[in-house]
């Protein structure tokens, strides 16, 4: 059976006519976390944000669960695939619990009242991230490891079989960053979510991946599984680092 | 599950507003004696029946549905620009709205005499949408929450200082009430005109209230609301169309009233302590009718018999409210 989630082919992205990053091929399967590395400026968060579906792709394909992208509808869309974004939210008066309950919303009737079911499944997320301390605080009140968090509590209650996260860990310090990670790598064995993520952290990327693509002025300039990415010649490469700086700090 | 705050302090703004209500309607220049008062309001014919029925029910009315539709407007337009200080007078939406029915106020004079409801609130909604759409197009190029409003401010002045120029230089018999209106104010509303507000306002409020589940989601930001499967777009126009209407009925019949829009919401959240708009639409509602008619009884009582402008007591009661609301936004700014 062939279980993949997600997967692109001959894919171009970018804003209009302009190109950002071009040929990204990937497949990604139940339970496994894909994680785009490279540079700052290299277009991994504009392949993220076309594969969510907030840009439209310039060509090739994506296909999510057997079906091309541009068939899915919006509310279908949401079902599928939830995402933990860069860009900080500030909404007013709103407990973290609160939070994880707009999760629910693909799934709530015409007013967005919470069944029963619903508090169950907010309830589970909440244990997932273990945010039981912090729930009922507000949300403006709590730290940016917390609110990660419970960001990604809302995108579990999305009940996804895609989950899509941009530099997820960037702000957090490193107990979060492990943290985090662990609650990520059990989501996805778990659940059987596909994972596809960006990330700065190499050493952290290189233990979680299933797969890694690297990314390059708008290219795929490497793929495969971390043991072979993951060399210093790679990496020297992938970031132009030169080998005395590399041996100086890495080494 | 409804939470316990949600609930009295539901049940104590009913409370407050029924209340203010009979203040409204028992006080004024002429003293009526309580069993007289009651009899009137039971259809009986006294010598109180006509003042009650004829001048002071409707106005009251007038300030209860207006007054919400302002707060409730308000909290559209704040909700639709993520910025808790815009509203319908900010924005220079009500002094567009302003505008256009002076003019068309004085065009049509010569021609169809004096205008009827209707066509006042259409040209109150066009003057409204021009104005939006003023705004919309510089909020693109200003990302600035506090630019935006300045800009808002800014139009607003040019309409009225363009409308009372025209209000001046009218001469026309059928236009003496143009000058009371465009001061602002909740008296001369007929029973007629009552309906017609009810029914306008009942609409856009049910309307609002349908879009209480998109809204919700569309307060985490847009990327996260998209993400949910919320028609963006859609909703976008939806909250511009229906806090237009609302401040467009308000502008047509009362004049422009300030700070409403902005005030109200504000202390309703803090009463409530939620932001969650099925509880937000309706209370920011209750909450406009109360503070208008407060706002209206002081109007036409301290200084009796002469009236103040609505405006001039909401903006003393109002204007502080966006000072708060601006100081302690710079401390959470700082906090991070």
């Amino acid at each position: 059976m062939d279980n993949t989630l997600i997967s692109a082919e001959k894919l171009s992205v970018g804003y209009g006519r302009k190109i950002i990053a071009e040929g990204i091929e990937f497949e990604v399967k139940q339970g496994e976390i894909l994680t785009l590395i490279g540079p700052n400026g290299a277009g991994k968060s504009t392949v993220l944000k076309t594969l969510a579906g907030y840009l439209k792709k310039l060509s090739g394909d994506i296909v999510i669960d057997s079906e091309n992208i541009e068939k899915i509808s919006e509310k279908e869309m949401a079902k599928k695939l939830s995402v933990v974004l860069t860009e900080r939210i500030r909404p007013e008066l709103m407990s973290c619990r609160e939070i994880v309950e707009t999760g629910r919303y693909p799934y709530t009737g015409s007013f967005g009242l919470l069944s029963e079911a619903d508090r169950e499944i907010v309830e589970k997320a909440i244990e997932t991230v273990s945010m039981e301390d912090f729930a009922e605080k507000d949300f403006g009140a709590v730290s940016d490891g917390q609110r990660q968090r419970v960001m990604l509590a809302r995108a579990i209650c999305q009940e996804p079989d895609i989950l899509i996260l941009d530099e997820p860990t960037s702000y957090l310090d490193i107990h979060h960053k492990i943290q985090f990670l662990e609650i990520l790598r059990n989501l996805a064995k778990e659940k059987l979510i596909a994972v596809i993520m960006s990330m700065h952290e190499l050493d952290f990327a290189e233990k979680i991946s299933d797969y890694v693509l690297c990314i390059k002025s708008g290219k795929i300039s490497l793929s495969g599984t971390p043991d072979k990415i993951f060399t210093s010649e790679n990496i020297m490469e992938l970031y132009d680092i030169s080998e005395k700086l590399y041996h100086k700090y890495f080494g | 599950m409804i939470k316990k705050r949600t609930a009295v302090m539901f049940i104590i703004l009913t409370a407050v507003m029924i209340l203010t209500l009979f203040m409204n309607l028992f006080t004024g220049s002429t003293d009526i004696s309580f069993s007289d008062f009651m009899a009137a309001l039971s259809g009986k014919e006294n010598s109180a029946s006509d003042i009650l029925l004829k001048i002071r029910v409707p106005r009251a009315l007038a300030a209860l549905l207006l007054g919400g539709a302002l707060a409730l407007s308000g909290y559209l337009l704040q909700t639709f620009f993520h910025n808790p200080i815009a509203g319908p007078f900010v924005l220079g939406v009500s002094s567009g709205a302003k505008l256009v029915v002076a003019v068309t106020m004085i065009f049509s004079a010569g021609i169809f005499g004096s205008l009827s409801s209707a066509a006042m609130i259409v040209s109150a909604f066009v003057g409204s949408m021009i104005s939006l759409g003023f705004v919309l197009l510089v909020s693109q190029k200003v990302k600035q929450m506090s630019m935006l409003v300045v800009c808002g401010v800014m139009t607003g002045y040019i309409c009225s200082a363009v409308t009372d120029f025209l209000v001046t230089f009218a001469d026309d018999t059928n236009i003496v009430n143009l000058h009371d209106w465009s001061m602002g104010t909740f008296s001369g509303t007929s029973m007629e005109n009552i309906k017609l507000i009810f029914l306008f306002v009942l609409v856009s409020f049910i309307g609002s209230f349908l879009l209480s589940k998109p809204i919700s989601a569309y307060m985490l930001g847009e990327s996260y609301a998209k993400n949910m499967g919320v028609n963006i777009k859609l909703l976008r126009a939806a909250l511009i169309v229906l806090s237009g209407l609302l401040s467009a009925a308000v502008t047509a019949f009362a004049g422009p009233v300030s700070f409403v829009g902005i005030a109200v919401p504000h202390i309703i959240r803090g009463l409530f302590r939620t932001s969650k708009p099925l509880v937000m639409i309706p209370a920011c509602f209750m909450g406009g009718s109360i503070f208008c008619m407060l706002c209206d009884m002081i109007a036409r009582t301290v200084f009796a018999p002469t009236e103040l402008s609505i405006s001039t007591v909401t903006a003393i009661f109002g204007a502080p409210v966006v000072i708060i609301i601006m100081l302690n936004r710079k401390r959470g700014e700082m906090n991070g």
